[in-house]
Order: structure tokens, then sequence, then C-alpha cells
């Protein structure tokens, strides 16, 4: 069944969501056409100013519509610890857990050489332009645990190493309140390889 | 059991892409159907049954079903742990996948080149030289794309490699011989008889010898990629 253009412009347009099929845009449309009105017109207005006012942070490449974003203008954190994400969604993981007070860089992205991205897509001298204004007494890897993760993790740790820096990586290990028994095989494998003293 | 159905085949994965919201898009390197591509759906989710588990590097045992487009992984277990590549070793491992991706085709199967790519990565696990085993991989890969470079004789069958004599490479012909160990006179690299003797009986026992099978190598690897640089040699500081 086809509505009228603009219903039908409307579904096709909230499609470009994530998780968002036809049905569900459908489905959204009506919702907002019939009885969220004021909130579909609140959202349409702060989507346009996000859009427009969101860019990049000048020092971590964080999504920031300031500047300097509200993490690197505070002057409480600790200067000497840098830690390299791979996008913005990971500084907020990494904040939730209130348990670091460093800095952050965020790649936008990792090193896929078989997608064709290599150091140079990835823009990886200005993480050494970084290294080089703030010299960071610890770099703190804490990229994705996969293997293009990992690959990052180790160039970024080389670079870091010749400017005579000291680079770490984020533990892997068995997830908390977790039974051996469900987790994978590979997972428990590097848990036992970098078992701890107690 | 669906119709067209591969049940439990050997394989790894040499990569794999996000596809829509929570599926994975595959590549992999089957032991009986060579290279093809699956869709593994829900795969990104998070509660996928494939956690930890659709990733380079860890030997898997896959079914699928479907046509030649675009089929869809039914069942993956792991077939052992992941090799544990570290650092280095870990761009090696890269570098193998970026030379399968670029040079196999789809559905052309290639089972000795399987056993050969297994035991690259059990080798590069833990062995002191990694170039070696690189070698010793390309060399296999060229053999088995129909390119396999002759090291005992000159090309067109002629007189055999003397170990105290120098050649150059010719992509279409194979090793011609030279007068000095300086540039050829069409300019092109030279190799000594001794390396390419080393290479023929998979001996690189010699830190030359490394160097010169590494920029022969190249040379043949090169042709087949039609000059477009391979990218996970880039990550090498």
């Amino acid at each position: 069944m086809s509505f009228s253009p603009l219903i039908n412009q409307l579904i096709a347009a909230l499609r470009c969501l994530p998780g968002v099929g036809p049905k569900t845009a459908q489905r959204m449309a009506f919702h907002l056409l019939e009885r969220e009105r004021s909130g579909g017109l609140s959202l349409a207005k702060i989507l346009e100013e996000a859009i427009a006012n969101v860019k990049h942070c000048h020092r971590c490449r964080t999504l920031s519509e300031t500047e300097l974003c509200l993490l690197c203008a505070n002057t409480n954190r600790d200067q000497t610890l840098l830690c390299v994400v791979e996008t913005p969604a990971d500084v907020f993981a990494i904040e939730q857990t209130g348990s670091y007070r460093g800095l952050y860089f965020v790649l936008m992205g990792r090193l896929s050489p078989l997608d064709g991205i290599g150091p140079e897509e990835l823009g990886l001298h200005h993480l050494v332009a970084r290294l080089i204004e703030q010299s960071p007494k610890e770099v703190v890897l804490a990229t994705n645990p996969t293997v293009e993760g990992e690959a990052t993790a180790h160039y970024i740790a080389e670079l870091v190493k010749q400017r005579g820096l000291r680079a770490t990586r984020i533990a892997h290990g068995v997830p908390l309140g977790g039974e051996l028994e469900f987790i994978d095989g590979n997972t428990l494998a590097r848990s036992l390889a970098a078992r701890a003293e107690v | 059991m669906r119709n067209n159905e591969t049940i439990l085949q050997s394989a790894f994965i040499l990569h794999t892409r996000a596809y829509r919201d929570t599926s994975l898009l595959l590549e992999l390197f089957t032991v009986e159907q060579g290279r093809i591509s699956l869709v593994a759906r829900g795969a990104r989710g998070s509660r996928s049954r494939y956690k930890g588990l659709l990733q380079p590097f860890v030997p898997l045992l896959i079914s699928w079903y479907g046509k030649s487009e675009l089929m869809t992984l039914t069942v993956a277990e792991a077939d052992g742990v992941m090799f544990n590549l570290a650092g280095e070793r870990l761009l090696c491992g890269f570098y193998l996948n970026e030379l399968l991706m670029r040079l196999l085709h789809r559905h052309d199967a290639h089972p000795q080149l399987f056993m050969a790519y297994q035991q690259a990565l059990r080798g590069l696990q833990n062995a002191t030289s990694m170039a070696a085993i690189l070698r010793a991989f390309e060399k296999h890969l060229l053999r088995e794309l129909g390119y396999a470079l002759q090291l005992d004789r000159e090309a067109h069958s002629g007189p055999l490699i003397q170990a105290d004599q120098f050649y150059y490479f010719d992509p279409d012909l194979g090793m011609l011989p030279c007068e000095s160990s300086a540039k050829s006179t069409a300019g092109q690299p030279v190799f000594c008889g001794k390396s390419l003797l080393a290479l023929h009986a998979d001996e690189l026992i010699d830190k030359d010898f490394l160097r010169d099978a590494k920029r022969l190598l190249r040379l043949a690897l090169n042709q087949l990629l039609d000059g477009k640089p391979l990218k996970s040699r880039e990550l090498f500081l």
C-alpha cells in the first residue's frame, strides 16, 4: 500500500537509522504524526542543530561541538596518561567505568590492511603530533580485542616506544560473573596464557 | 539438512566485514572449495552464538548452504584454539591473508595450499625467523597459481643454475644469466646462483639468501598483483 508522498519520504528517511527496516520506519512515522508531533518537531530541530555544529575535538578527535571537548578542556584530568581508542563510543564506555582519569585519543577506525586502511588512511600522523604535544608518561592502548585492533595496538605501541614512552595494553580475560563452561575457547586460552599471580 | 548444504569443512577466515545491522560477511579459505564468501547472520549481535569464533587465524569447521552467490553460514565450530600471533607475527598473518585474498580466485580448490597456510601459521607462532616461513609460503603460492619459479635451471630449460654465477629474473621466461653482480644490462635486480639454489632446496639458512629470496619472490608476486601494492606491508615499522 502506498501513502501520500510526504509520508513515504518520511518513512524512507527514517530508514537511515541502524536497525530500522521498512516496517519499523513505518511505525515510527505514524507514531510521530499521530501522537508525538511536538516530540517530532524538537527531534527535527535538535538533529539539524547537532549535525550542523558537532565536529571533531581538535585534540582527541572525539565528537564535540566545542573546539576542545569537555574531557580535553578539563584541567583536572591526568595529563600524563593517554588512552587510545577506536571510536567515540569507546570513550563513553571507558568514562562510564569511572576508573580512568587520563586523556583520550580517538582513532576513528583501526588499521585494516585488507580493507585498504593503512597508517596513512587512518591519519596516525595526528597521533604522532599529539604524542609530541602532550608527551604523556604512559599510552594505554584500548583498541578492540579483534585481530585488527591487536594489529593497530602493536603498530601504535611501536610508534610510542620509538619516542621513549611507555605503552600498555588493556588485559584480555574472562568476563566477570560468567561461567567458564560458557566462555569461548579462544578467550579462555588467552586468559590462561596471561594468568596473574594472586 | 538442506539442499546444497556443505557439512563441517575445515576453513580459515581471511577477512570479515560488517554486513547489515548485525551480520558479518566472511571471506574464507576452505580446504575443498578454496576461497568463498558467506554471510553469518546475527554474528555481530550481543547474543551471537559465534562469539570470539569468527576471527582470522582460528581453525574452524564450518557448514553452509546456498548457491554460489551469497551463501549462508549455518554452523561454525572451533577445530582447535586460535593461533597465538602477537605483534609482528600477527602482521605476518595479515600479510598471508592479504596474499590469498588478492591472488586466489573464488571456488578454486587448493588443498595443498591450505595445508601450507596452516603450517605457516603454526610456524609463525614460535619460529625465530618469520621471513623463512613467509618465503616458503610465497613460493608454494606461486606454484599453486601455476607460476612456479624454476630455480635449478635457466629459462627455456637451459643449463643448470651455477652457485657462483649471477642471474636476473624475467617474469615471463625465468632466470637468465648475466655478466656481473652489478645490475644487469636491462636494469633488473641481479641474484646470485647460490641464493637461487638455496630457495630451490628450501634451505634459506643465511641472511643473504633470505634477502635475495625476498627480492625475487616480490618481483614474481608484483607481476601477479598488477603492480598494486599490498597494504599489510605498510604496517611493518
